[in-house]
């Protein structure tokens, strides 16, 4: 445990070589060893030096255009064939769709609040709502909009989910004995089977590092991170909305 | 059906296409030549073009790419000069660019990693290229080159330890000007 660390294997570390175990390991004892982190940080800006140095290398002077070969052009002459082809199935095969798509109408957001997503269109039947501040209008504005958008779409039969997540002091909102709503977050978990409340176990563990007692309201469920939370989301189309 | 057969096995054109800048990138940090890297990708992407049937698993298409790249690279060191034997100058073998010590300027810091890099021997800036600028793993990297695992480490380890060296070296050089310019 306490041989010196090699250069293979901080080398392995830096390349994300080494398994999740060896790497907890490596880095707890980092925490205790100033210069073995040094030699790491080191290697790592050596690592990003070199990446930096070749990211735009510089242009060759640009070849003439070369003639396709027969046989090539053969090929392409194939390949567009087929793609029309699959176009024109395509487009035939998905005729009775274009009626049901367009009929499906986005949420509606409220101006100024921004719509992204990682996992290309945002869905607008899976919403999550980002809470980071204690403010109670901010709050309120949170509860509003899970309530409005749930109500709207069980108005009109769509399917909806809503998470509301909170981090930093949002967390506020799902504290037992700290949350000024909690009669009306215990009334829509009631009323609405998908509305979620996720709170960031990593804020949980900072307040309570500073010597407050977290406990959560039992609506709401503890995720390892806030910003995991989100991107897991966001890779699964989620719609992201920040309060 | 063997014709229905290439046309539907294998990697499509422009999956290949794709890699261009990739293999540029690469191919610039093995030979320091703009010209030359230009070339050795239009080698390998015709030569990956023809030989796509041969590609078994698509998900290591840039990897198998970048191995056919390294034997075209290969072959045209062997093509320039008569080397007896590949593997003799796989740790001397230098690319020809002016030496680190020529651009020691703080804006220049690109310009001096790539003249470093340019002097580590030929087997060492192929591993550590290839885990720096593509992230490769050891595993594919040794896949890549055809040698060992235990090979690429030892490899990558001293290719970092020249580096340091030469970069040290060379941006220790206006830190000492700057010095005596105060004393003066």
């Amino acid at each position: 445990m306490n041989a010196a660390v090699s250069d293979e294997t901080l080398h392995a570390f830096i390349d994300g070589e080494l398994d999740v175990a060896e790497c907890e390991q490596l880095l707890a004892r980092m925490r205790n060893d100033e210069a073995l982190s040094r030699r790491a940080c080191a290697l790592r800006s050596l690592k990003s030096m070199v990446r930096l140095a070749y990211t735009k290398p510089p242009a060759a002077a640009a070849r003439a255009a070369r003639a396709l070969p027969k046989q090539r052009l053969v090929q392409r002459c194939a390949y567009a064939c087929l793609v029309l082809l699959a176009g024109l199935s395509s487009g035939w095969a998905l005729r009775g769709l274009e009626a049901q798509v367009a009929t499906k109408v986005p949420a509606t957001l409220p101006g100024g609040y921004q719509m992204i997503s990682l996992g290309g269109e945002p869905d607008p039947s899976r919403v999550m709502l980002h809470l980071d501040s204690s403010a109670p209008e901010r709050m309120l504005t949170a509860l509003d909009q899970a309530e409005r958008l749930l109500d709207e779409a069980e108005r009109e039969g769509r399917a909806m989910q809503v998470e509301i997540v909170a981090n930093s002091h949002g967390i506020d909102l799902m504290r037992a004995g700290v949350s000024p709503y909690a009669a009306r977050m215990a009334k829509m978990t009631q009323r609405h089977a998908n509305l979620q409340w996720v709170a960031c176990s990593q804020t949980i563990a900072r307040f309570t590092s500073q010597g407050q007692n977290v406990e959560l309201l039992p609506t709401a469920r503890a995720a390892p991170t806030a910003i995991g939370e989100i991107v897991t989301r966001l890779q699964q189309g989620w719609t992201y909305v920040r309060v | 059906m063997t014709m229905i057969g290439k046309l539907f096995f294998g990697p499509f054109r422009p999956s290949i296409e794709a890699l261009r800048p990739v293999l540029y990138r690469i191919a610039y940090a093995w030979c320091h030549d703009a010209a030359l890297a230009d070339d050795l990708v239009q080698d390998t992407l015709s030569k990956a073009w023809t030989r796509r049937a041969q590609l078994r698993d698509e998900a290591s298409l840039k990897a198998w790419v970048v191995s056919i790249m390294h034997h075209c690279w290969i072959d045209h060191l062997r093509s320039r000069r008569d080397f007896d034997d590949v593997e003799l100058w796989q740790d001397t073998l230098e690319s020809p660019t002016e030496s680190p010590e020529a651009c020691c300027n703080r804006e220049q810091v690109i310009a001096c990693v790539r003249a470093a890099v340019a002097r580590l021997p030929l087997g060492q800036r192929q591993v550590l290229t290839l885990v720096d600028l593509e992230e490769f793993s050891y595993v594919e990297v040794a896949g890549i080159l055809d040698i060992p695992v235990g090979t690429v480490m030892s490899r990558l380890s001293r290719a970092r330890a020249n580096l340091k060296t030469l970069l040290d070296n060379t941006m220790k050089q206006p830190a000492a000007e700057s010095l005596l310019r105060r004393v003066k």
